[in-house]
């Protein structure tokens, strides 16, 4: 246990109240069940706002949930416009999800590989 | 199976999320005099009935199909994390009330996962809700650190922190903290 790193996480903490204000064109939903955080759900969400803040996007916000019914593709996060649309990302890791930030969040382009479900219908 | 502690922190958090707490207390406490690491989530939700609480301790698999939205396999996992490294686990809430999880073990053991990045838990914790206040007590032989999302204002204290009232019951900080976990395995601990 580092005391130094503690310390860290306070101004960091801070820094993502202040990036909560006001309403967002995209907003991000990580599912932090046990599934998703025994995916690796945590430490996809910890690249997601690390990459986020050091491209300076402050039309996003993060939000976590609970299982969302997907434990078999997790970690999955679903990424919500102000349009209503929605995508949801599956079987995610640090890499794929500082794809989703560059392409997604900041370019606007969605990444299909990663996505699934194109609004799904019952088979 | 979770590998950090912080995992199963971030997880039992989550559960005090949905329980609609305002006020999540984390207390990690590290003796390593006395070969101790106690765990404590103490949260301010709508707590669980008997019955519930009987349920959601119930052992693995019964768990999961009496699993309704506020209970998964998280306490189960932990009590498992827990008994493995000759701990403790307990949990005590009411209806209404609020509920405290108490997860300890014993720092030596072969299995006893490392603390892990407490940093990414927290921060995941404190993206969920903002409304939320989060709460970090951590104390070791050494030293303390406590870290609250509502006032990031660090608090360097040298006694007990008795702003942190939330709950019915005190925590107690001392090095006698480990009496709380007793039970079957303080001889173990206290031999250490």
């Amino acid at each position: 246990m580092n005391l130094e790193e503690l310390k860290k996480l306070k101004e960091k903490a801070q820094r993502q109240v202040a990036l909560r204000e006001g309403s967002k064109k995209y907003r991000v939903v990580v599912s932090m069940g046990t599934s998703g955080i025994a995916a690796g759900a945590r430490e996809v969400m910890k690249t997601m706002l690390d990459e986020i803040e050091k491209r300076g996007l402050e039309d996003v916000e993060v939000r976590v949930t609970g299982e969302v019914g997907l434990e078999d593709v997790e970690p999955v996060i679903r990424v919500e416009e102000a349009s209503g649309e929605k995508t949801t990302y599956a079987r995610l890791d640090a890499e794929k999800a500082k794809k989703i930030v560059a392409e997604h969040l900041e370019k606007g382009k969605k990444v299909d590989n990663l996505a699934v479900g194109k609004e799904k219908k019952p088979e | 199976m979770f590998e950090e502690l912080s995992l199963h922190i971030l997880d039992i958090a989550m559960n005090s999320l949905a329980a609609g707490a305002r006020t999540i207390q984390i207390t990690i406490t590290e003796h390593a005099r006395r070969d101790w690491l106690t765990l404590r989530l103490q949260d301010d939700g709508r707590g669980m009935d008997a019955d519930t609480l009987r349920r959601v301790l119930a052992d693995l698999t019964t768990t999961k199909h009496s699993r309704k939205k506020d209970i998964g396999l998280g306490l189960a996992l932990l009590r498992q994390t827990a008994e493995m490294c000759d701990g403790k686990f307990h949990v005590r809430s009411k209806a209404g009330a609020g509920a405290t999880v108490t997860a300890s073990l014993k720092l030596s053991h072969v299995d006893c996962p490392p603390l892990g990045d407490l940093n990414a838990t927290i921060l995941a914790l404190c993206a969920a809700n903002p409304a939320v206040d989060v709460q970090l007590h951590y104390l070791s032989d050494k030293e303390q650190f406590h870290f609250s999302s509502k006032e990031p204002a660090e608090k360097k204290v040298a006694s007990r922190p008795e702003q942190i009232s939330s709950g019915e019951e005190k925590t107690n900080y001392e090095p006698g903290r480990a009496k709380k976990v007793k039970r079957k395995s303080t001889a173990a601990g206290c031999l250490a």
